[in-house]
């Protein structure tokens, strides 16, 4: 495609992401709400008080992040400065970096470069890995105990992660995101969908910390876990990188696990019916679940986990020598 | 009014500090912030650190061993900050204050340590009133943001 789409689609894609990331957000917290028989974020505010206090909260993660921009950042004095102030920034940029590699529709961006599916996973962990560091280097004692949890989660959900993103590769015979989600579905290749995207399904969980796998931000037990030290801009940056993240893993499962949604600008509707299915989702799993010790989270996710990345392994291979057979 | 100075009254963030009192109190905040009147509505939000917080919620006299804890919370707590005193206890030391002679443990109400900007009195305050004292102490916090932006 010619450089002056890509450049102007890429220009497009940050506000879009912005506001979609920050609607997925909300829609995460309103179900929530819902579902515990509260009213959740308001969706139009009572007449009487909309003068005072706005007449809509669907933009209230962005108020959120927008508050903490206004407020003093506050750095310990025990913290390893550079590493504590640098890290919110390289984790908002490189979340920022895999948006420009994972398609929307109508705009194909970077994705169509060869290796792009590698390099997105790559730069969405590289923006994971930062969220690790930048507490670590906050000399908090809960700072570390969550960087800690944070970090064997991540390991643990970076199997499923990787495993099921590369058995679609390995089945559909490319590195290239825009030609796995341009590819038509055919029949086998729904079966692969449904086992490999169950994998991704469960590796976003721990990802996004929803809630079997929200021990490193556990409130009632560590602080705030990776953030307890981190205020005012920085704590926004991280927020902000969280919903750009937030934003990446649904498309990137929606391009890889359901194509071609991702691929034209006619398969709009049905890619927003798509995330929306997929936030809805995520909020029951958030809602029905308890949080599980970090020990026990490791256990199930090797007894479940593993067989099913596995299993869609084998899928895809199968997949691959049907090919060679034909 | 700024577009941060709004988010500053959309999303003020609670720090629930109890210094000393009987639970009562505790108990009302609590409930103020529980389903059946979901503060989470208007975005508000108890967090964790207060390193996170806009609005400090204290309940209970102030113990004379918890003084330093009391100042160094106040501290941490970035710029623009609002407090706000829950409660008969946090407000003037209610029954455990004593002047002469002098309480041997307690040293009275939070605005001896603090500067607190809310005073929501009863024994113990019924959610409705201590979400009044929150609203107001939003109001307070944006007239601080806007005070706080100006000089920059
Ligand atoms: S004001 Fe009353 S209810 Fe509240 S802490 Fe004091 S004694 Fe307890």
């Amino acid at each position: 495609m010619d450089p002056l789409f890509t450049i102007i689609s890429i220009i497009l894609i940050l506000p879009i992401s912005l506001v979609l990331g920050v609607l997925y957000s909300f829609l995460i917290r309103k179900l929530n709400a819902r579902f515990q028989w509260r009213v959740g974020p308001i969706i139009r505010m009572y007449s009487d008080l909309s003068p005072v206090i706005g007449s809509t909260r669907i933009w209230q993660p962005l108020y959120d992040i927008l508050k903490l921009m206004g407020k003093d950042t506050v750095i310990p004095g025990s913290a390893h400065k550079k590493l504590f102030v640098y890290s919110p920034y390289m984790s908002l940029i490189f979340s920022i970096l895999a948006i420009f590699f994972i398609p929307f529709p109508g705009m194909p961006l970077l994705s169509e470069i060869p290796y792009s599916l590698i390099i997105a996973s790559y730069l969405i962990i590289a923006s994971i890995m930062f969220t690790i560091l930048g507490p670590v280097a906050s000399g908090s004692p809960w700072g570390a105990i969550g960087a800690r949890r944070e970090a064997e989660l991540f390991l643990v959900a970076e199997l499923g992660f990787v495993v099921s993103l590369f058995s679609v590769a390995i089945a559909k015979n490319s590195l290239s995101i825009w030609t796995l989600a341009s590819n038509m579905e055919s029949l086998p290749a729904i079966l692969l969908t449904l086992v490999a995207g169950t994998t991704m399904f469960v590796a976003m969980l721990g990802k996004l910390h929803i809630k079997p796998f929200d021990m490193p931000e556990a409130e009632c037990e560590i602080v705030a876990g990776p953030y307890t030290e981190y205020s005012g801009k920085l704590l926004g940056t991280y927020f902000l990188s969280k919903v750009f993240i937030l934003y990446a893993m649904v498309s990137l499962f929606i391009a890889i696990f359901l194509p071609p949604f991702s691929s034209g600008f006619i398969w709009l509707p049905l890619y927003a019916v798509a995330a929306v299915l997929l936030i809805f989702l995520l909020a029951v799993v958030q809602v029905l679940n308890p949080r599980y010790l970090i020990r026990k989270a490791l256990l199930w996710y090797l007894k479940i986990v593993v067989p099913l990345a596995i299993l869609s392994l084998i899928v895809a291979f199968a997949f691959v020598l049907g090919w060679m057979v034909v | 009014m700024g577009i941060i100075n709004r988010a500053r009254i959309y999303s003020p963030w609670l720090y629930h500090m109890h210094c000393g009192g009987c639970n009562g109190c505790d108990i009302e905040t609590l409930a103020a912030l529980a389903p059946r009147f979901d503060a989470e509505r208007f975005g508000i939000q108890l967090v964790a650190s207060p390193r996170h917080a806009d609005i400090l919620v204290t309940t209970g006299c102030v113990p004379k061993q918890f003084i330093p804890m009391v100042k160094r919370v106040y501290e941490q707590v970035p710029d623009p900050k609002v407090v706000v005193a829950v409660g008969g206890c946090a407000c003037g030391g209610s029954l455990f204050y004593d002047e002469d002679p002098e309480n041997y443990a307690i040293l009275g109400s939070a605005d001896l340590l603090i500067p607190v900007d809310v005073y929501v009195p009863g024994c113990a305050p019924k959610p409705e009133q201590i979400i009044n004292g929150i609203v107001q102490g939003i109001l307070k916090l944006a007239e601080k943001g806007a005070k706080k932006d100006a000089k920059q």
